[in-house]
């Protein structure tokens, strides 16, 4: 049993609240703006409350362990002692490769952008900067980004991965209910009894790479596609 | 003569040992523009039974227009079937098949049903690749794998469309599983990177996001390498508009983007496949005159 003021035991519980704050959705990166696609898909009446629990369970299995694996990914670049640049550079390019809809391309990087210069700003992350400079030209995914500071930080891998998961389906259901008719309590209970799909996304994007992780949300695609053709639009993507 | 890249290995994580169920196959083809006549001819082709090419027709001036054929009637569990294609410089080439693919069960002794394309399409070439549809039946194990490799100038329009099963049998999302990763590379740098796994058993498609109420699904590439970015969000509204003439939101869905670079992507969802495909060729038409100055010319087949 760890002691209050054991230095270790200390050390630990930072890093667990270093987690749920780069985790939470008040960190200012402007998530709150996007629901990627989300928004067609209700108004061409695709989606109610009643599905939304099977679709963000979906969400999970498919985009979820794809956003994962790149933030594993990123996670293990910032381990790295040499900080590796082009390896960096590619794993960004691949998932711009892999987003098909140029509006959550765009949102997934405006984020990635905006987290990173916020966790420049705030975090000790000297790990990084020590070797490598980041500027705001390249495009940076949010789960890239997620995972590099999470590796820079020395949080634990599985953590941060659900960490992303659980932040990223949090912004999806909070977007939800301002889209639909979803209360308070019914979207926390969804956010709540999809936390075991959660851990199994995480787990599942451990068992693969960027080079070999699959997707199939086609619809989803096609909201976020179709988006910018809405008349009325609460949300930038 | 071509530009031939090494088939991967070991795509879907499993070793497929060479046995007596398993029929390798491949088919290579290579067209080359002839300067003296202005024609695009089949200058190369290795066929291996099954697979086939019907000669070389010409449906317009420059190009030249081959049927793919499966002459076993299908995909059986275990087939493991190469298609290469290279498109020389400055060529026009247009592929299709015969029929919908029609994949059959994979039997319990049988490795999964393996296809793998790649085209190479060079300087100034173009490659119409507008197969018909994939039909995975019930009990079906289909893995594919597409890689394309555009050269500066080059052009593509590629679809694929994805069948739900046997309708008329009552055999919708009946296949045990169908994975399809396709890739396109301009400049030797990749442009889109799809890759999907499809297990009805384990993951209901049924749902939003996924299909929902939609049982056809297919995604359409335009390309042409090194136009001016532009051009693609002129095209992305010329062809929204194309289809909004066309079909009801109730009956399909037509999504448009352009990629990271290089061209669009067009995703589709549909109640019924006549309408993918009479959408498909709307966009193939009105794509291929906005880039080209001229029409599309469809296969004799769908005349």
């Amino acid at each position: 049993m760890k002691k209050a003021g054991d230095s270790r035991a200390s050390d630990g519980a930072v890093t667990e609240l270093w987690l749920l704050h780069l985790a939470d959705s008040a960190l200012p990166i402007g998530a709150f703006a996007h629901s990627f696609g989300v928004e067609t898909l209700i108004a061409a009446e695709l989606l109610d409350v009643g599905d939304l629990e099977k679709f963000l369970r979906a969400w999970l299995e498919e985009s979820g362990v794809v956003e994962a694996v790149f933030c594993r990914t990123a996670f293990r670049i910032a381990q790295s002692t040499e900080f590796p640049v082009r390896e960096w550079i590619a794993i960004n390019d691949r998932f711009s490769a892999m987003k098909p809809a140029r509006e959550s391309r765009k949102a997934s990087t405006l984020l990635g952008t905006n987290f990173l210069r916020s966790a420049l700003a705030v975090c000790d992350l000297r790990r990084l900067t020590r070797t490598a400079s980041f500027q705001d030209d390249l495009p940076v995914h949010h789960a890239c980004a997620f995972g590099l500071v999470c590796g820079a930080l020395n949080l634990d891998e599985d953590g941060a991965a659900r960490a992303y998961l659980h932040q990223s389906l949090g912004g999806l259901i909070s977007a939800c209910q301002r889209l639909m008719p979803l209360g308070q309590t019914r979207a926390q209970q969804i956010l709540w009894n999809l936390k075991p799909s959660m851990v199994e996304a995480a787990q599942s994007s451990s068992e693969a790479t960027t080079d070999d992780v699959s997707g199939f949300l086609p619809m989803l695609d096609w909201g976020s596609m179709e988006h910018p053709e809405l008349l009325t639009r609460l949300f930038i993507s | 003569m071509l530009l031939l890249c090494t088939p991967p290995e070991g795509e879907i994580g499993e070793t497929i040992e060479p046995g007596p169920h398993r029929m390798r196959a491949s088919l290579q083809l290579a067209f080359a523009r002839d300067n003296a006549l202005g024609e695009t001819t089949l200058t190369f082709s290795h066929q291996e039974p099954p697979l086939r090419v019907l000669r070389a027709f010409h449906p317009e001036k420059n190009a030249a227009l081959a049927h793919l054929l499966n002459v076993s009637g299908g995909l059986f569990g275990g087939d493991d079937l190469t298609l290469k294609v290279h498109v020389g410089k400055g060529a026009q080439a247009q592929l299709t098949t015969t029929g919908a693919t029609r994949v059959y069960r994979c039997g319990l002794h049988n490795a999964p049903t393996r296809q793998h394309n790649e085209f190479t399409v060079a300087e100034s070439a173009v490659l119409e690749y507008v197969p018909d549809a994939i039909i995975p039946f019930a009990g079906a194990n289909f893995y594919q794998r597409t890689d394309v490799r555009l050269s500066d100038n080059a052009g593509l329009f590629w679809w694929e469309i994805l069948a739900p099963g046997r309708e008329a049998s009552d055999e919708v999302f009946a296949f045990e599983r169908v994975e399809m990763h396709s890739q396109i590379l301009a400049y030797d740098e990749l442009i889109s990177i799809d890759r999907i796994r499809l297990e009805p058993g384990k993951k209901p498609l049924a749902v939003p996001g996924r299909m929902g109420r939609y049982r056809y699904s297919g995604t359409f590439y335009i390309c042409k390498v090194g136009a001016d970015p532009q051009i693609w969000l002129d095209l992305e509204r010329q062809l929204r508009a194309t289809i909004s003439d066309l079909q009801a939101l109730d009956e399909t869905l037509w999504g448009f983007s352009t990629l990271k670079a290089h061209g669009l992507i067009i995703r589709c969802l549909a109640k019924q496949g006549r309408d993918v495909i009479a959408g498909l060729h709307g966009l193939w038409d009105a794509g291929k005159f906005a880039l080209y100055g001229h029409h599309a010319v469809r296969p004799r087949k769908m005349h």
